[in-house]
């Protein structure tokens, strides 16, 4: 009968967490392909915790509801022995559902996030060649060089010869920036695109980003290049705006800082 | 003078020694064509204040004395108020001496927090430069961090294990004591680095940052580098304790849980506080010695800081939670009237806990330009961790399920803890994840999420204990009423403040700034006014802690009627505990069978009931 009420309570809590996890909608604007996978991945892990959550809710409900005592102490119930069985069985749930959270979001997620295969994700261990770059090789289809300093952004683009204090990108493209930082650490982030990458001195760090979709800062704050690694005096406001263009409208915003 | 005698003579002899370490030597290496930095007159003269402070307070008269074979000077034992202000041995008076410094500590942490709520409750500055909010912000975070680390640990610990155990006292009462008066000089140094321009790094002082900032970084390092030796002395301290102390009959398997997860805690803080002192130090000697760890004009490598500084800083965490675990559920099985579910599994999971604890610190490193393949180990371990820790909540729920509740205050905060704690550790693994985590890495998700684990878990679970063991320290029993609404205030009030910002940090709100972008106006001024609210609740708690324990009435030896040692003796205890070790014959809970017992006092043993 216990059982039978705890189980009724959690599956009554699990099916109302589940439906509102499900329908959950509160993201900032997601404006790159790696914005739709951190999404996904966040929303998946709000489904997989709905059960553990409601399952510790369901049992402090019960017990505070319907296991208080009488008394000042209350009369403690008589001692019954445990049953063996009931931790093994939660550790080896507890354990089963932490190795799958490991496996998916976890590695599929990262790998995803990268853009290599698991296996290759998994491959590339100590014996190999050890890089200090996120996976997803050399190739992009525009680089970007992002240098951080106390307390600005500025942004090179060597294949067309240009460089600007806006982040201005085209879409659909796969972006490769290659991040470093003339003083201090910083970090770049952009809120839209769901990832971030440190900028260290003496370090070049990369990240691979595909816009999705177009907007300025004007438009969403998301759209922001900010820094996200306490650099002193000028951290909360070294920000700079992100544009994403159509390929043609990019193209006409790199002739005209070329003609400058 | 009998009572403030001590300290005033140990601060006398600390600023002579600030004075002769720091600008006399500095004077007489320039005179002598020498350089000197300022840096390094900072950090000399501050070492040699806190030897100047220790010798002052009484170290040198009870203890060093006897280094150069002169004959020791003691106190006499039992000296009302005038122990609590010397460098007394007993166990009982250092766990007081703990426990009221680092609650202070906590109102001061607490009271810079409502600064950066002020500063943050409209976009914009209103209060603070921008530069004074790093160092508000800095300051509340090493502080927090410092009580987090000692207040359960140095406080209750200090208080309850010896007790709990069937001791007279710790192993080495002086070595206890040399930990305790260790930690004033480091609040002063905290606090006047202000004088010196402050430090803007936060807690984490990351170089090249902390190698260039303002001298107040330099004090910051010496008080955590002198903090973190009061750890690594507590831990030694409690792991012989509890390893050679305890009293006949008292084996492991019948050590009360708090006491599993001091000796837990207290092997990951003896373990792995090196290196931070480590880092540190490298971080100091970049500034005074001109080395090239991680300065950028040298060609340093700042992300080595981050790997050694997390690979004690992630465990240290832990050092944190799991004296709070232990805590929470020592108050959940006695207030539930029923033997502590899955016992053995929680001491598996507390040993399971410092284990994993030391091989997952790059998870806060993912966006920090390490090597990838690090990335998926990292990612695997931390989320391993969920394991053991749901064991705890394994424990917790049975013992719920199988008691018969007796909701008191310290029980209330108990069962606050489950819910606060269950909301950290599961937000932790969005933290965990990689793919969620680099959007999530320094935004206000990871603010909300450790404020969860540490203030919601450890300090929720600190208010249980000292509500709980508030009767056996003061003798005195607190008033109900302001408990209960201590605790519903702080309860609402602490998820009123920190629910919102997961929302604000999932929204681009990063952490450790002092304006930003006005579209986060509206969640920033809900936040603000819940934390106001927040600070208030704990006046309550003041005024409770305060009033009760001058004038609360008198309180039994054992008003819980509870199972283990400690409410066994009087109220407070007398000097030595015990007046004979007792014998302890079966587990420490031993509700609802009839005629088990845990122990057996000697004739002159307190009411056993
Ligand atoms: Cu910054
Ligand atoms: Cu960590």
């Amino acid at each position: 009968m216990r059982v039978g009420v705890l189980a009724a309570w959690w599956l009554v809590l699990t099916g109302l967490l589940v439906w509102a996890a499900s329908r959950f909608q509160g993201f900032p604007l997601a404006a790159a392909r790696e914005a739709a996978v951190a999404d996904h991945a966040f929303r998946f892990l709000m489904l997989m915790a709905s059960p553990v959550f409601t399952l510790v809710m369901a049992a402090l409900l019960y017990s505070v509801l319907s296991r208080r005592g009488q008394g000042d102490p209350p009369e403690p119930p008589p001692y019954v022995p445990e049953h063996p069985a009931v931790p093994r069985v939660w550790f080896a749930l507890t354990a089963a559902l932490a190795a799958y959270v490991i496996y998916n979001p976890g590695l599929v997620g990262l790998a995803e996030m990268r853009e290599v295969p698991l296996s290759q994700l998994l491959g590339s261990s100590p014996g190999g060649r050890v890089r200090l770059a996120s996976l997803g090789g050399a190739e992009g289809d525009l680089v970007v060089r992002v240098r951080a300093s106390r307390w600005l952004w500025q942004f090179e683009y060597p294949e067309q010869g240009i460089a600007a204090r806006e982040l201005v990108l085209p879409v659909g493209r796969r972006v490769r920036f290659e991040v470093t930082a003339t003083d201090i650490v910083h970090s770049f982030w952009v809120p839209a695109f769901r990832t971030k990458i440190d900028a260290v001195p003496n370090l070049t760090t990369y990240l691979h980003v595909t816009p999705t979709r177009t907007g300025s800062f004007e438009e969403s704050v998301d759209l922001r290049v900010q820094c996200a690694e306490l650099c002193g005096v000028g951290h909360a406001l070294m920000a700079s705006p992100v544009r994403v263009l159509e390929p043609e409208k990019f193209d006409a915003w790199v002739a005209q800082q070329a003609r400058r | 003078m009998r009572v403030t005698g001590p300290v005033l003579k140990g601060l006398l002899y600390g600023a002579v020694g600030y004075v002769l370490g720091g600008p006399v030597l500095a004077a007489v290496v320039r005179a002598a064509g020498g350089s000197f930095p300022f840096d390094l007159e900072l950090a000399a003269g501050s070492v040699l204040g806190t030897v100047g402070w220790l010798a002052g307070v009484g170290m040198w008269d009870v203890w060093a004395r006897g280094w150069f074979g002169l004959p020791l000077r003691s106190w006499p034992e039992d000296d009302g108020v005038a122990r609590y202000f010397r460098f007394t041995t007993d166990h009982k008076v250092i766990g007081i001496q703990y426990l009221v410094t680092f609650l202070g500590l906590l109102f001061l942490g607490g009271a810079l927090a409502m600064l950066m709520r002020w500063e943050l409750m409209r976009p914009g500055m209103q209060l603070l430069t921008l530069n004074g909010f790093n160092q508000v912000m800095s300051l509340h975070g090493i502080i927090m961090i410092a009580v987090a680390v000692a207040i359960l640990l140095g406080g209750l610990g200090n208080y309850c294990v010896p007790l709990m155990i069937g001791a007279h006292d710790m192993a080495f009462p002086r070595v206890n004591a040399l930990s305790y008066w260790l930690t004033p000089p480091v609040a002063v140094m905290l606090l006047a680095s202000l004088l010196v321009g402050g430090w803007d790094s936060g807690w984490t002082a990351y170089p090249p940052l902390s190698t260039v900032n303002a001298p107040g970084q330099v004090l910051m390092i010496v008080a955590v580098v002198i903090f973190g030796l009061s750890s690594i002395l507590g831990g030694i301290n409690f792991l012989v304790t509890i390893a050679r102390m305890r009293a006949p009959g008292m084996t492991w398997g019948r050590l009360p849980i708090f006491v599993w997860s001091v000796f837990a805690a207290s092997l990951l803080s003896f373990v792995v506080t090196q290196y931070l002192a480590a880092s540190l130090l490298m971080v100091l000697l970049d500034r005074v010695a001109g080395m090239s760890y991680f300065h950028f004009a040298r060609g340093g490598t700042p992300v080595v800081y981050q790997q050694l500084f997390w690979f004690y800083s992630h465990p240290a965490v832990y050092i944190m939670i799991v004296p709070a675990f232990g805590a929470a559920l020592e108050v959940i099985t006695h207030f539930a009237r029923t033997p502590l579910y899955a016992y053995r599994w929680v001491v598996g999971a507390f040993l399971g806990i410092v284990g994993l604890s030391t091989i997952v610190w790059a998870h806060h490193n993912f966006t920090s330009g390490m090597p990838d393949w690090m990335h998926a180990p990292m990612l695997a371990t931390t989320e391993a961790i969920s394991v053991p820790t749901g064991l705890v909540f394994l424990s917790a729920l049975g013992t719920l399920l199988r008691g018969r509740l007796w909701l008191r205050t310290p029980m209330l905060f108990a069962l606050a803890w489950v819910w606060n704690f269950l909301i950290g550790g599961i937000t932790g693994i969005f933290n965990a994840d990689v793919a969620t985590d680099l959007h999530l890495h320094d935004t206000y998700f990871v603010v909300a999420h450790f404020h969860y684990t540490i203030m919601g878990g450890e300090i929720f679970a600190l208010l249980a204990a000292v509500y709980y063991w508030y009767p056996k320290i003061t003798g005195r029993m607190y008033d109900e009423r302001l408990g209960r609404l201590h605790f519903w205030w702080s309860f609402l009030a602490f998820n009123a403040t920190f629910l919102p910002m997961f929302w604000a940090g999932l929204h681009g709100m990063n952490r450790r700034i002092a304006d930003y972008p006005a579209a986060l106006g509206s969640v920033n001024l809900w936040t603000s006014l819940a934390a106001f609210l927040l600070g208030a609740s704990f006046l309550v708690f003041l005024y409770n802690f305060v009033v009760s324990w001058v004038r609360g009435p008198r309180a039994e030896a054992n008003p819980w009627q509870a199972s283990t040692l400690e409410w066994q003796v009087p109220s407070p205890p007398p000097v030595e505990n015990f007046p004979a070790p007792p014998a302890v014959v079966g587990a420490p809970y031993v509700y609802g069978m009839p005629g088990v017992r845990h122990a057996v006092l000697g004739a002159a043993g307190g009411s056993e009931r």
